[in-house]
């Protein structure tokens, strides 16, 4: 029984007007998109080669430890991945000069894109008028006049809809995958396709949360056109609203001072204060002193001090001692004034992390944001991989200091004449930054929650059309 | 006659779910927009009374421009910091926030809704006007009477624009007008007339849309087919082509990507403050200076040139992504707007010139050897410049759609078979 709906219902959109026009746009679209992007990639590769080897050319002649490190800062290499997947590896780099704005104004078009944003609105029209329409037709009533529950109908209409949307986008990405495949400068690797499967369980999840909605909302109306505008209007909030309104959502609940105002506070803790503690400890300190040696409270000028402790070996002590503990006050100063400093950027970064966390809590309530989460993560192209590459840039930051460390003191001990910070040197066996995709297990661990939550929702979606329909006025 | 028509079309609207709906839904959207970046640019002002420079500081920064609650466009990049120091320009990365999610989507500011949700509406009041009252019978009676198809034609599309465009005004200027009851927000003259531009521009926008709806559907027998026409076509329009034509840009264009040129940067003065140790090193203590300040020369012209070489390619690719996604009414409306709040990629790219010919005037006080430098004035362009500099062409670009859609509407609805 199930078969025979599933079958009507796929041979009924596979003859409608929206299926011919959903899929000659999916055939166009992706395979087109595709090329670009791929096209776009190698030539990223390209670039970036052509930049390592400039800084090598660079080290072979200038290379010195005072500035090395701004040389050879750790770069993300572009990915294989970058062919159909961008995610926020765009370079929207806000700290140079010359900076690239145009993603800012028109955010890329790539995979993520094209199941967000046109495979959602493609499922809703396939669904908007799944049982409304067949009321307003008239073949709902004629169908349940047939022995079949209505939780069959509902299956049929869900699985024909979602296969009959998934086929033409399967197609078209097939259409895209050859051009990657012909394109001999973007390599893809066995972890690639195995996260592109991934990521394609992932688009169906969300493809068939959209139906399962269009079906809910098309059991809570009478007629189709008004359930058109109820599923357009949902679609609006989920896929354009809600994701881009929670980082600003979050920032409101959960603030988090400006980098600027503590970057300014931080500096006069370690400035202006230090100086007016390191001034009141050191005073303090020498009234002690006074009680101790009470010669250091004459008022001599510094050649007569000096005459004074070249006869006087007890006030020579007495100066050694102010020297000494003068100095134990300002480290002291500077390690009060450095903590404080310190604890307040580590509060302003707890607090940004709790924004982001809290922003993309918010922001997993819709399934564009979650997909989104799910396919950048997967590709490395997303937070995930922001997080991993600091950790690996920290962990070389490591080994090159050390390098540094032992490189300089070698030096030194060959010849203790030179300024070894400010001369040229051979740095052959310098530890290079190399970039590490994370672990394929550990990309698709990192899936788990968004690709539950799109479940979830969709099993909310399926129970919520459930009811509706088993209290629906098919009349 | 006409009055007749459009007063049905309004009540019909007014009556009908559709109406109530998608109101409801632009109006909660416009407001929380508001809301939202009128409390991100406070937060952003905030910032700069903290980096504002000192007096005889040589830092450029602008003040966050009020009409980014609108159309944010560029201002974070413009209003960083821009600091002339003795190798150049340093930036500061500003008002960066460390909310990484905030790199996923758009800012949801005014001309976002407007380009995205209203071109949306735009279409659902126009998709079922003419094949919906056919399927109705509504058509037919109508035109039984002695009525002109054009005056129904346009009675329809004044009709349905004013139910659409009344509550949009509304809602725009009460927002509007609750913002300028904030001191500290100060729009001045100059920035409520561009205000007004902006929503001058963005009902130009939604009558294309609307006209669009009404032709889609004055060449389709049935409204759902015309529905589904419709979504495609906005989708193309909206989404796909001015976010691949960036992309395409890019591919005929070879622009160097920013963190190569910044590294190329590095290189350039890490070598050249090496050479003159070395040198100096080499000569002895009294050539030490001399030796500095050609090689700090040497570090300007290069930055001069990697700059120059670097504006004239970006430059040409920006020349270029915006004839082709100009073929996207969108795109166009994006320039349009952000271009008269002042953060468009035209202003941006004004106000890099005007740093970099402010660094130029602080290196000529470095030679002299004057500590105190000018400060750092920018003028943002005059509406009338704005348009003068594209802005007009993209408004007659906007507005010749329209004609075109509304003229092929009218040629399509004469031909129509109302039956």
């Amino acid at each position: 029984m199930l078969g025979a709906l599933i079958k009507k219902e796929i041979q009924a959109n596979v003859l409608s007007f929206r299926f011919v026009a959903v899929a000659a746009l999916l055939l166009i679209v992706v395979p087109v998109a595709v090329l670009v992007l791929s096209t776009d990639a190698a030539k990223k590769v390209d670039e970036f080669s052509s930049r390592r080897s400039g800084i090598e050319t660079y080290l072979k002649s200038y290379a010195h430890f005072n500035r090395l490190q701004n040389v050879i800062q750790p770069a993300q290499p572009p990915l294989a991945s970058y062919a159909l997947v961008r995610g926020i590896s765009s370079d929207v780099n806000i700290e140079e000069f010359d900076d690239d704005p145009l993603p800012v104004m028109f955010p890329l078009l790539d995979l993520t894109f094209v199941v967000a944003i046109l495979l959602s609105l493609a499922a809703l029209i396939f669904s908007y008028d799944a049982l409304c329409g067949e009321k307003e037709d008239g073949t709902l009533k004629l169908m349940l006049a047939n022995g079949v529950p209505r939780a069959k109908i509902l299956l049929g209409k869900i699985v024909g809809g979602t296969l009959t949307l998934l086929v033409p986008f399967l197609l078209s990405l097939v259409l895209g995958l050859i051009v990657i495949l012909l394109n001999p400068r973007v390599a893809w690797g066995g972890s690639d396709w195995a996260a592109l499967a991934v990521l394609l369980a992932g688009a169906a999840v969300y493809v068939l949360f959209f139906l399962v909605l269009g079906v809910f909302i098309s059991a809570r109306h009478q007629s189709s056109s008004a359930s058109i505008m109820t599923s357009l209007c949902v679609w609006v909030l989920f896929v354009l609203v809600v994701p881009n309104l929670s980082p600003y959502f979050a920032s409101l609940v959960s603030p988090a001072p400006s980098r600027i105002k503590i970057s300014r506070e931080a500096s006069r803790l370690t400035d202006v204060e230090r100086d007016d503690l390191g001034k009141r400890l050191a005073a303090e300190k020498m009234k002690e002193l006074v009680r101790q040696y009470p010669a250091l409270a004459e008022n001599l000028s510094e050649a007569e001090s000096k005459a004074r402790a070249e006869k006087d070996p007890a006030y020579k002590e007495a100066l050694q001692a102010r020297v000494r503990e003068v100095g134990a006050a300002w480290t002291e100063a500077n390690r009060i004034q450095g903590a404080k400093a310190k604890e307040l950027w580590d509060d302003m970064r707890r607090k940004e992390e709790a924004q982001t966390k809290l922003a993309g809590a918010v922001s997993m309530v819709s399934p564009l944001s979650d997909f989104t989460f799910l396919a950048t993560d997967l590709t490395s192209s997303g937070l995930m991989n922001e997080r991993h590459f600091e950790q690996l840039s920290r962990l070389w930051e490591q080994s090159y200091g050390d390098y540094v460390r032992a490189r300089i003191g070698a030096l030194q001990k060959q010849d203790p004449a030179v300024d070894w910070w400010n001369s040229p040197v051979d740095v052959s066996d310098m530890p290079r930054f190399q970039y590490k995709q994370e672990p394929l297990a550990a990309r698709i661990a990192g899936t788990f929650l968004p690709l539950g939550i799109l479940a979830g929702l969709a099993l909310l979606a399926f129970a919520a059309a459930y009811f509706s329909f088993v209290k629906y006025d098919v009349r | 006659m006409i009055g007749t028509i459009v007063k049905k079309e309004i009540a019909s609207n007014l009556l009908s779910y559709k109406f109530f709906v998608v109101i409801l839904l632009m109006t909660l959207l416009l407001a929380t927009s508001f809301f939202v970046l009128y409390k991100d640019f406070k937060g952003r002002q905030a910032d700069y009374e903290l980096v504002r420079p000192k007096p005889g500081e040589a830092i450029a920064v602008l003040a966050p421009n009020p009409l980014s609650i609108f159309a944010k466009g560029l201002d974070e990049a413009m209003t960083r910091s821009f600091e002339v120091g003795p190798i150049g320009i340093q930036v500061r990365a500003g008002q960066k926030s460390g909310n990484a999610v905030f790199a996923f989507f758009p800012a949801p500011d005014f001309v976002y809704i407007v380009k995205v949700v209203l071109s949306l509406v735009a279409l659902l009041f126009g998709f079922d006007q003419i094949s919906r009252e056919r399927e109705t019978g509504v058509l037919r009676l109508m035109m039984s009477n002695s009525v002109s198809r054009a005056k129904v034609l346009t009675g329809k599309w004044l009709g349905n624009y004013l139910s659409l465009a009344v509550p949009f005004l509304l809602v725009a200027l009460i927002g509007f007008l609750l913002m300028t009851l904030d001191p500290q927000v100060r729009f001045g003259a100059m920035g409520t007339g561009r205000f007004l531009l902006l929503l001058a521009v963005a009902l130009l926008y939604i009558a294309l849309f609307l006209s669009l709806g009404i032709l889609v559907s004055a060449l389709t027998r049935r409204a759902a087919a015309s529905l589904v026409v419709l979504l495609l076509i906005w989708a193309v329009a909206v989404f796909v082509l001015p976010n691949l034509g960036t992309l395409v840009a890019r591919q005929l264009v070879d622009v160097p990507s920013v963190k190569a040129l910044s590294e190329k940067r590095q290189q350039t003065w890490t070598r050249e403050i090496l050479l003159a140790i070395v040198e100096g090193r080499a000569q002895g203590r009294q050539a030490v200076d001399a030796n500095r300040k050609t090689h700090l020369e040497a570090i300007n012209t290069e930055f001069d040139k990697l700059e120059h070489d670097y504006r004239l390619k970006f430059d040409r690719l920006v020349r270029l992504s915006k004839t082709i996604n100009r073929l996207s009414p969108a795109a166009s409306f994006v320039y349009a707007a952000t271009e008269l709040a002042g953060t468009g990629i035209g202003e941006e790219s004004r106000l890099k010139d005007e740093i970099v010919r402010y660094k130029d005037a602080v290196f000529q006080d470095f030679d002299q050897g004057r500590k105190d430098h000018a400060a750092f004035a920018y003028r943002y362009r005059s509406a009338g410049q704005v348009l003068a500099q594209g802005g007009m062409f993209d408004l007659g670009w906007l507005a010749a759609f329209t004609v075109v859609l509304f003229g092929l509407g009218f040629a399509a609805f004469v031909r129509y078979d109302v039956r």
